[in-house]
């Protein structure tokens, strides 16, 4: 995780030089940090305490009942549906995701759980997309998007059938 | 001008504080206390002093990269020419534009906070509408730097690359049915107004 702070900073620091370089007013760049700060931060304090709640109230011992190999295509609609309501940031989704697959989730489930959180995550929608770009790009992104987890789900079904590759090992 | 001229503007000090604590942020404030109520309902006293000890952890290790994300997206929003990005991932950049936006989002290094605003800058520079969404989705679904932090170490290398094999196509799926469907987007420009890319 830190790995990834590391490379936004030496980002950060390549961009200042940049600027610097080519002698850049200041004063908008400081303008844009300042405003898009004020949008985002006092909302993501309210979202992530949200997240967090739900996160503890989410059912996942019930759930992994329905993401086994016997549960089918069935599985796909749920684990897709379990992806939206995990609010939270990737610690919590692969702790979630590893729970699942322990419990015996078949890869098809964990792929489509996988995706359809990562595409979806709601606090993310909450905290970034909509005070950042709008609700208007929320609806069509969604709609363009929708299908995603369950095509990467039937493509690892399709991959099941032929090759037992991409077994989870979860920690 | 002195850089931070801005800050002593009252018009700007209204409408940022507005924007900070409009009717979303009390609609935020509003879930957070009914979920913390339901969590105290159902779960007990112990679940709500866990999700708020773990919410702090969280938000500490949050803040910085989120002033060092938006620094990045401001610092780009400035530096970068429009034009450029108009010719690579415009409307009419094709499947090439698709693929650009695909590899970009694959690539974007950072969390949300990074990925949604360098979005907010590629809105407004004339990138289109597929193009957006595609970006946004590979970010999602094949960002390598959440594959190899994250996939990897908790599902094991072989799910983590069938993961990642599965949905390489997906993105630019997910792009070309954004240029299809007859929604209308709009976005703020730099001066406030609304546009539609």
């Amino acid at each position: 995780m830190n790995s990834g702070f590391f490379v936004l900073l030496a980002l950060l620091a390549v961009l200042i030089g940049i600027a610097l370089r080519s002698r850049t007013d200041f004063g908008p760049i400081l303008k844009r940090l300042f405003e898009q700060f004020a949008k985002l931060v006092p909302r993501m304090l309210c979202a992530l305490i949200a997240a967090g709640f739900i996160a503890e109230l989410i059912p996942k011992a019930t759930i992994s009942g329905y993401l086994g190999a016997d549960a089918g295509l069935l599985a796909l609609p749920v684990a897709a549906a379990t992806g939206l309501l995990v609010p939270a940031g990737p610690v919590i989704a692969f702790a979630i995701a590893a729970v699942f697959a322990k419990a015996g989730a078949s890869n098809a489930a964990l792929v489509t759980f996988v995706t359809s959180w990562s595409i979806f995550a709601a606090h993310r929608i909450l905290i970034y997309e909509v005070p950042l770009i709008g609700a208007s790009f929320l609806r069509l992104r969604t709609a363009s998007a929708a299908v995603v987890p369950f095509l990467a789900g039937g493509m690892a079904m399709l991959v099941g059938l032929i090759s037992s590759y991409g077994a989870p090992a979860p920690m | 001008m002195p850089p931070l001229a801005f800050l002593s503007d009252p018009d700007w000090r209204r409408a940022t504080l507005a924007d900070a604590f409009g009717k979303s942020f009390w609609g935020f404030l509003t879930v957070a206390a009914l979920t913390g109520l339901a969590c105290l309902l159902l779960k007990g006293p112990e679940a709500v002093a866990d999700a708020l000890v773990h919410d702090r952890d969280l938000l500490l290790g949050l803040l910085p990269r989120v002033v060092v994300a938006l620094s990045i997206a401001a610092l780009i929003w400035v530096l970068l020419p429009r034009e450029r990005i108009t010719d690579l991932v415009g409307r009419d950049s094709g499947m090439r534009g698709l693929a650009v936006a695909t590899l970009a989002g694959t690539v974007t290094p950072g969390g949300p906070s990074s990925a949604y605003a360098l979005l907010a800058v590629l809105a407004v520079s004339g990138a289109d509408r597929g193009a957006m969404v595609a970006y946004i989705t590979a970010w999602a679904t094949l960002g390598l730097q959440r594959v190899l932090v994250w996939d990897v170490p908790f599902m094991g290398a072989e799910f983590a690359f069938l993961r990642l094999f599965v949905s390489l196509p997906l993105p630019i799926v997910a792009g070309l049915i954004a240029r299809r469907l007859p929604l209308v987007l709009s976005v703020k420009d730099a001066h406030g107004e609304r546009v539609q890319p």
